[in-house]
């Protein structure tokens, strides 16, 4: 009896790890930049982020938004190391049915694309600048985290209610990390 | 290693081995509940649900639920499995209501679950699948049609106010330009120019928010028109199209909708947005609102099992309370209180239960108080009872009660003896019908005689044939009356005279025999003496006369005879007072039989004695008895036949009874009456005294003697006496 039971989990425990495995997972890559002065800009790019039910999502009209928490910290070897700043900053994008653009909205920039190549590219390709609290030294180590996770999918409020919750893809990164050059 | 102790280390394992499968139970539940999860990706269409937390979330309750009411429920069967098992009272009652609940709760919230299931499916297909979609198309297509007609008039205002900038127009000009055009355009159409930074120039003002949105699409965008000068724009309020000037300025004709058709068109958008995410969670919603049901149908069978077992507790406890209260009771336990406290019927029912309890309490108190009354009355009377029984077992005198319906209520040892009756036979019934018929007449008048008179009584002494043999009895009849004067019945006394009556004849003789003793032993010495000196003096004379030898011997013969019959009288007469000693009477008997055994060998002496104890008698006149009597069996028998010796003891009327038996000739009845009379014989030569002495002696124990006949032949003399020391007055 034991032994069917403990079978019997570990058949389960595989299945769903198998299920998760199933689509790539996304991640953030190409974390990289420079710190001048009090700021630091970041370069990254986020990959595997819209699964092709997100971009027909997409497409239907469906907002997507993600948000992204970006951290710089100085590296000390072999002490703690100091967060000098962070930011963080929502980017969505929704297709607009009348007008057959997507409305691509930018730490509160709204542009308007023509096409989903390049709204997708708007929302995985981001250089932004974070404010640092003490000014940047040369030769120093710096180092950038990032992670990006779904905010919210804009549904209509009947389905909120459906749902309980907007997120529908559980679109969520591990921290990222990347070293900043500081000329 | 006990055996209570066994027992429970087996229920432990018991459990443990229930708990295993019950664990193994949920483990496969969650296995299998799992992979459904996981696999309902693939059923679950194009969007990837899997990660879905909602659905997770709702699934994941559900098979928590579905473990837990798993748990409940098999938890609960299996308490009541084993309440029944136990015959633990309430078990049967509890599970049938839980059953009951389950299954009045699972039937139509399951019809519920199916109905609901089937009718969302339905509505969200026909929501979606229907022709809501084409006609949102169509309204879409229709709106944005209107605006694109719109687009492409204002391209010719365009480009006629185009053909109006010279090349390289300044600011100034191109104001007064739209200035001139403005009052040519259409209501809410606006003539806009702008360069690469934004609007320069305007006809009017210019609608909040179109202008950057144009300039923001135009970005990198291309021109229609082959000399790519124009394109056109829609948004959701507002038309626009846009012609490239020479300069590469570009001039603008704007017209924005008022303000109810641009909200129509953005509802029209809004809704076709919400069809379109509706459609494209499709499944999703659907499996969400299964989710629900599911939840909402296993809340329901949850509470409904849950609500099943409380009211069945509701129910049960009280009642469980009850019936072991009552357990207690019936086995005697008044002292039972019942602890259960509500204010519906149970609790009233309870309540009335805790009354009972106290109430047959104080009954039973007052009861046992009577009872020990009574018994102590009982005990009383039945003291009184024995006592009188005792009195009326050991009196000499026989008792026979008639109640008032003439039936015989009560006979005593001695009367029973007497009649040779047996109680158990006619105890209870009419006596007329015990009465032998022989009897009839004389019972007739003493109860005609006595009548019902209260207090009434009546004596006589009648004579009555019993058993082959007339016994005189004197009878006294009694109407018994109550304390008010009622007439309760007769009691009849008798006393058998027979021996009374012998006794006074055996001392009539005695004083006969003493007067004959004393009237005939006088003149025989002279008579002896004279005879003597006649046969001396005168022998000689009448020698040779063989007459005259002849009459003086006959003479001195005959005068021995009276001496020795004057002997007999006087012996008899003289008969001393009896001496009692406590001693073994079957040693004594053993004793004379012995002697006799030796005497008479043609003849088979047999003595039968129980274990009798010491009794009071004479040891010299019972032997004296007791020799006169074998020495009758053995003349009867003639030296061959058997005598039987016996002797009991009658613990109920304190007696010892000795009897000899013989299987000679019997007795004649015509004698049966003589027999102890004295001077009665039929041997040759006999005195007649023998049982004369025998009946004296029995009558100086205390007793009496009897004879009747022997099965199949011969006599049985039976002497009977009181065992005890009072048998001597």
């Amino acid at each position: 009896m034991r032994r069917i039971a403990v079978s019997s989990f570990i058949l389960a425990v595989l299945l769903a790890a198998s299920v998760s495995a199933a689509s790539p997972k996304p991640e953030i890559v190409g974390i990289g930049g420079q710190v001048r002065g009090r700021e630091a800009r970041v370069k990254f790019t986020l990959q595997n982020a819209f699964t092709p039910e997100m971009v027909e999502a997409l497409k239907s009209g469906i907002e997507i938004s993600f948000k992204t928490v970006v951290r710089v910290e100085r590296v000390h070897h072999g002490w703690f190391n100091t967060t000098l700043g962070e930011i963080k900053f929502s980017r969505s994008v929704k297709y607009d049915v009348l007008a057959r653009v997507y409305r691509l909205n930018r730490e509160g920039q709204e542009d308007l694309l023509p096409d989903i190549h390049a709204a997708l590219a708007g929302m995985t390709r981001y250089e932004v600048a974070v404010p640092v609290f003490i000014d940047a030294e040369s030769g120093k180590t710096y180092r950038a985290y990032v992670r990006i996770r779904l905010d919210r999918v804009g549904l209509s409020e009947p389905l909120r209610s459906i749902f309980f919750i907007s997120s529908l893809w559980d679109v969520e990164t591990d921290w990222a990390r990347g070293y900043l050059t500081a000329p | 290693m006990t055996q209570s102790s066994e027992t429970l280390l087996e229920k432990e394992r018991a459990k443990r081995r229930r708990e295993r499968f019950a664990i193994g139970i949920v483990a496969v539940l969650i296995a299998g509940l799992t992979f459904l999860e996981a696999n309902l990706a693939a059923l679950g269409g194009s969007v990837a649900f899997t990660s879905n937390i909602v659905i997770f979330a709702l699934i994941n309750i559900n098979v928590v639920l579905i473990v837990l009411l798993i748990y409940l429920v098999t938890r609960n069967v299996f308490k009541l499995i084993l309440d029944r098992k136990r015959n633990i009272l309430g078990a049967k009652i509890r599970s049938r209501l839980v059953l009951i609940f389950i299954g009045f709760s699972l039937v139509p919230t399951i019809l519920l679950f199916v109905a609901a299931a089937n009718i969302t499916t339905t509505s969200i297909k026909s929501w979606i699948g229907g022709r809501v979609g084409v006609a949102l198309t169509g309204a879409l297509e229709m709106a944005r049609g209107k605006l694109e007609q719109e687009a492409n008039r204002l391209t010719g205002i365009a480009g006629d106010a185009a053909l109006r900038f010279p090349r390289g127009a300044s600011i100034g000009e191109a104001v007064e330009i739209l200035g001139t055009a403005r009052e040519k355009l259409p209501a809410g159409t606006v003539l806009m120019l702008a360069d690469a930074k934004g609007i320069i120039a305007s006809s009017g003002e210019t609608p909040q928010g179109v202008p950057a949105e144009i300039l923001s699409r135009l970005k990198g965008m291309k021109f229609t028109e082959k000399d790519d000068v124009s394109a056109t724009l829609v948004g959701d309020i507002f038309a626009s199209s846009v012609r490239k000037l020479p300069d590469g300025r570009l001039l603008i004709a704007v017209k924005t909708l008022p303000s109810g058709e641009a909200n129509s068109i953005r509802e029209i958008a809004k809704a076709y947005d919400e069809y379109h995410q509706v459609r494209l969670l499709d499944d999703p919603i659907r499996a969400s609102y299964i989710a629900v049901l599911i939840l909402i149908t296993l809340l329901i069978v949850f509470a409904a099992s849950w609500m099943g077992i409380y009211l069945a507790k509701q129910i049960t406890v009280p009642v469980q309370l009850l019936a072991e209260g009552t357990e207690k009771v019936a086995r005697g336990d008044l002292d039972v209180r019942l602890d259960y406290r509500s204010d519906d019927e149970f609790g009233h029912l309870v309540s009335s239960f805790n009354r009972m309890t106290g109430d047959l309490k104080e009954m039973k108190r007052n009861l046992e108080e009577a009872n020990v009354s009574l018994s102590s009355t009982f005990e009383e009377l039945r003291r009184r009872t024995q006592f009188i029984e005792a009195i009326l077992t050991n009196i000499s005198t026989g008792v026979i009660v008639i109640d008032r319906h003439n039936r015989i209520a009560m006979i005593n040892k001695v009367a029973e003896k007497l009649l040779s009756i047996k109680t158990e036979k006619v105890l209870g019934k009419p006596y007329k019908e015990v009465i032998r018929e022989e009897h009839f007449e004389a019972i007739r008048a003493l109860s005609r005689e006595v009548g019902e008179g209260a207090g009434r009584q009546v004596e006589r002494q009648i004579d009555l044939p019993l058993g082959g043999k007339k016994i005189s009895l004197r009878v006294s009849v009694t109407v018994l009356n109550g304390g008010a004067g009622e007439y309760l019945g007769l009691v009849v006394a008798f006393d058998d005279l027979s021996q009374a009556m012998r006794l006074q004849k055996v001392l009539a003789w005695r004083e006969v025999a003493r007067r004959i003793a004393h009237e005939i032993r006088n003149p025989l010495t002279p008579i002896q003496l004279s005879t003597e000196r006649m046969q001396k003096k005168y022998s000689a004379a009448h020698e040779g006369d063989a007459a005259f030898a002849e009459c003086t011997q006959t003479i001195l013969s005959e005068v021995a005879t009276l001496k020795h019959l004057v002997e007999e009288f006087t012996r008899f007469a003289r008969m001393p007072a009896p001496v009692f000693k406590e001693g073994d009477l079957s040693e004594e008997l053993r004793s004379v039989v012995e002697t006799y055994r030796a005497a008479h060998p043609g003849v088979s002496w047999e003595i039968e004695t129980e274990a009798i104890p010491h009794a009071w008698f004479d040891p010299f006149q019972l032997r004296r008895a007791l020799t006169n009597l074998l020495e009758n069996a053995a003349a009867a028998l003639g030296g061959k036949g058997a005598v039987r010796v016996g002797c009991v003891h009658e613990p109920e009327l304190g007696r010892v009874r000795i009897s000899v038996a013989d299987d000679g000739p019997g007795i004649h009845p015509e004698d049966r009456e003589r027999l102890f009379e004295p001077y009665f014989s039929r041997k040759a030569g006999g005195t007649g005294l023998g049982l004369a002495i025998v009946s004296a002696v029995a009558s100086d124990h205390g007793g009496t003697v009897r004879a009747r006949d022997n099965e199949p032949r011969g006599a049985v003399f039976e002497m009977e006496f009181p065992i005890g020391p009072k048998g001597r007055g």
